[in-house]
């Protein structure tokens, strides 16, 4: 029948423009989600695997809704994603260390390879920037989580106010209070970053 | 290369105050995260668009492996809860499964003349016990 071969049509052109629509979404997404996520986590796979999961979700449950709700939806889930992680490894914490002869939980199977610098820097711009970012993510990590959220989620990511207030879960008020003193933090920590 | 230059250098690469500074730094990390890294988003995004096109009962069945963290930690936290509740693990109670054999201890228990040959516990009732089941000891007859 034309008509509902015209209405399939119709309806494959939407999902198909969905489907790009969330694969560029994504895409635009995951590099800086892994930062916030390793940043939060500490941990390569760990990030990962709540970046994945992050991902799912927002594709199983919120892909039908507006495209530009999607990036608060998916840090909201992220963060959650984050805090169950960091929970679930204080157990585990707790647990293992009650057994002998376990593995250290911070020991990573490092790849030489993946690790080597890229030649594009001089050796000595390349350096600092090793040193900016090392302390940089040194001063990161000992943030308080929600400071650290507000930090990335602005900084990182560009959300605005509200956007980072609805990924968060908490009012704008929150957001500049969090963002602000973790400003304060950072600039005790590394004065104005000039390395 | 002397101070001077090198701090030239720095202020082309990292203008600006902290923020800016540290937005750069963050933008060039992102750079620097490895392709093993890079493959396995690239993975995850994939698999996400696809279960986006799927309908949402389907996705459970696809994706199993997507609650097993949910699952091991919530057992994990159970195992925990209860040893830290119970302080150590208690003995196992035993269940009885055939509904008779339940009635027939119940029988056992409320039977007072059950229990005075149960507090006497000496040898020879185990022995008249293992005669009546074998059916074919000596005294089996005698004893009726």
């Amino acid at each position: 029948m034309p008509a509902t071969s015209g209405g399939d049509t119709l309806l494959n052109d939407t999902a198909e423009a969905r489907s790009k629509a969330l694969n560029q979404f994504l895409a635009s997404v995951e590099l800086k989600a892994y930062k916030i996520a390793q940043a939060g986590l500490r941990h390569q796979d760990d990030a990962l695997d709540a970046v994945q999961d992050a991902m799912l979700q927002l594709a199983r449950a919120y892909a039908s809704r507006p495209p530009e709700e999607w990036k608060p939806l998916f840090y909201r889930i992220l963060e959650n994603r984050i805090r169950d992680m960091q929970r679930r490894r204080t157990v585990r914490g707790r647990v293992m260390a009650w057994l002998p002869f376990r593995r250290d939980e911070d020991e990573e199977d490092v790849d030489p390879l993946a690790q080597a610098p890229s030649p594009e820097l001089a050796p000595v711009a390349r350096l600092e920037l090793d040193e900016a970012m090392s302390a940089l993510d040194g001063a990161l990590t000992e943030l308080p989580e929600r400071q650290r959220q507000a930090f990335l989620l602005r900084n990182l990511e560009g959300l605005d106010v509200a956007q980072t207030a609805q990924a968060m879960g908490c009012s704008e008020g929150s957001v500049k209070t969090h963002y602000f003193r973790a400003l304060q933090a950072l600039r005790q920590k590394l004065g104005e970053l000039e390395l | 290369m002397n101070a001077g230059e090198g701090e030239k250098e720095r202020t082309t690469l990292l203008p600006g105050g902290l923020e800016v500074r540290s937005r750069l730094i963050l933008e060039e990390s992102l750079s620097r995260i490895d392709a093993r890294t890079r493959s396995r988003l690239n993975q995850a995004r994939q698999a996400a668009v696809a279960a986006a096109s799927q309908p949402r009962r389907l996705g459970w069945l696809i994706g199993p492996q997507a609650l097993m963290p949910a699952t091991g930690a919530a057992a994990v936290a159970v195992l925990v809860a209860a040893f830290m509740l119970t302080g150590a693990p208690r003995l196992k109670t035993p269940v009885v499964d055939n509904p008779a054999t339940s009635f027939d201890v119940l029988d056992l228990v409320t039977d007072d003349d059950a229990m005075n040959l149960m507090e006497d516990n000496d040898n020879s009732f185990y022995e008249w016990a293992a005669a009546q089941s074998d059916g074919a000891a000596p005294g089996a007859g005698a004893s009726t």
